[in-house]
């Protein structure tokens, strides 16, 4: 595979999906070349905002297993079972279809309703535990334990002065 | 969500075990891959929508059709990708319902020269409250189609096969959209990059 500048393959490096000798070859090519470490610079900033995003989901009603469980109960839903597959006991019975485009408002349990808390911008919660609504500020959230994953010597840099993790794409040596 | 390359593959197996379980009919099972990904499931449908309340129906409902689906699902390594699946189609089938048919996001401009664009710093990385609103800003002025596939990727993870099957495009469609959606969002948030006060 011939390589000539491909933002493409740059982007491919920093998700972890090329081979270990195309990954290097990209790597040393982007090591010299100006053009390749500016779009390098701007994809790694793409992924470090989007994770710092992600992170920052507020906590919405609908993330509530108990809003979904009272809907699939009051549709009567439950999974085809595979060919073979044993039913569980628990399981509740079949129903092809909701009611989606009709229904106006969404069922929502109880439990539902009092977890619902709207939470502003620039709070955090830990990627680790998702179901806990987060509450801390960015930069001094106990985040450190989900980071695994600083994508060079400079962002790693960054990450201890703010005691937050800012980007989530695998780890890769600094170029 | 991760991409499974994120993943470790304990976390992979663990994943897989789930769905089995799920499958079967074990309510536990499916409430586990419930949270763990219905929150990515939500954000796609938010940026798709751009509204939180219409994001919170569309997921509910993604997850009740792939509850009443799970075992179509082929490959189970795909789970990321066949969910946001039925999210798109969810969101298409409700912006029809709407009688939504054009994408009024802001102008594009097309042709932009990649090279006038500052070239980001580590500092830029922090994303504060201030930066965080221009991004979706700047995502609001891409037209849904396009941000839809950029942040199936860059937001969600998925190999530019996967966003070609959510999407329905070919594959040079998939990657010509995310590119072009790439300069139209730096270019957008060029002024506050590479040396910010
Ligand atoms: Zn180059």
């Amino acid at each position: 595979m011939s390589f000539s500048c491909r933002e493409q393959e740059l982007d491919a490096l920093l998700a972890g999906e090329l081979s270990p000798a195309d990954a290097e070859r990209v790597r040393a090519h982007a090591q010299g070349c100006a053009a390749c470490a500016h779009a390098l610079a701007w994809l790694r900033l793409e992924r470090g905002w989007m994770a710092q995003r992600a992170r920052r989901m507020p906590a919405r009603p609908a993330l509530d297993f108990s809003a979904l469980e009272a809907r699939l109960a009051s549709a009567g839903a439950r999974p085809t079972p595979a060919p073979g597959a044993a039913p569980h006991r628990a399981a509740r019975i079949a129903s092809p279809r909701s009611q989606w485009s009709h229904r106006g408002v969404m069922a929502m349990g109880a439990a539902a309703a009092v977890a619902f808390i709207v939470f502003g911008v620039g709070q955090v919660r830990p990627v680790s535990s998702p179901e806990v609504p987060w509450s801390q500020e960015v930069l001094v959230s106990g985040m450190l334990q989900a980071c695994v994953d600083p994508s060079g010597e400079a962002v790693a840099a960054l990450e201890d002065r703010f005691s937050a993790c800012l980007i989530a794409s695998p780890a890769l040596p600094e170029y | 969500m991760l991409a499974a390359e994120d993943e470790a593959p304990e976390a992979r197996e663990g994943e897989r075990a789930l769905l089995r379980r799920a499958r079967t009919g074990d309510p536990a099972a499916f409430r586990a891959l419930f949270e763990r990904h219905a929150p990515a499931v939500w954000r796609f449908l938010r940026d798709s929508f751009r509204d939180e309340a219409a994001a919170d129906e569309a997921t509910q409902e993604t997850f009740v059709r792939a509850h009443a689906r799970l075992t179509t699902l082929r490959d189970e390594d795909r789970l990321s990708a066949w969910l946001l699946g039925i999210a798109r189609r969810v969101f298409l089938e409700a912006r029809r319902a709407r009688g939504v048919f054009l994408d009024v996001d802001g102008e594009e401009s097309e042709g932009l020269v990649e090279a006038v664009l500052p070239t980001p710093t580590p500092e830029d990385l922090l994303l504060d409250r201030e930066l965080e609103a221009l991004l979706a800003e700047a995502l609001g002025h891409v037209r849904e189609e396009r941000r839809s596939a950029l942040l199936l990727r860059i937001d969600h993870g998925l190999p530019y096969e996967e966003i070609a099957q959510v999407m329905g495009w070919s594959l040079p469609k998939v990657k010509n959209e995310i590119h072009r959606a790439r300069l139209q969002l730096r270019e957008r948030l060029a002024a506050h990059v590479g040396g910010r006060p």
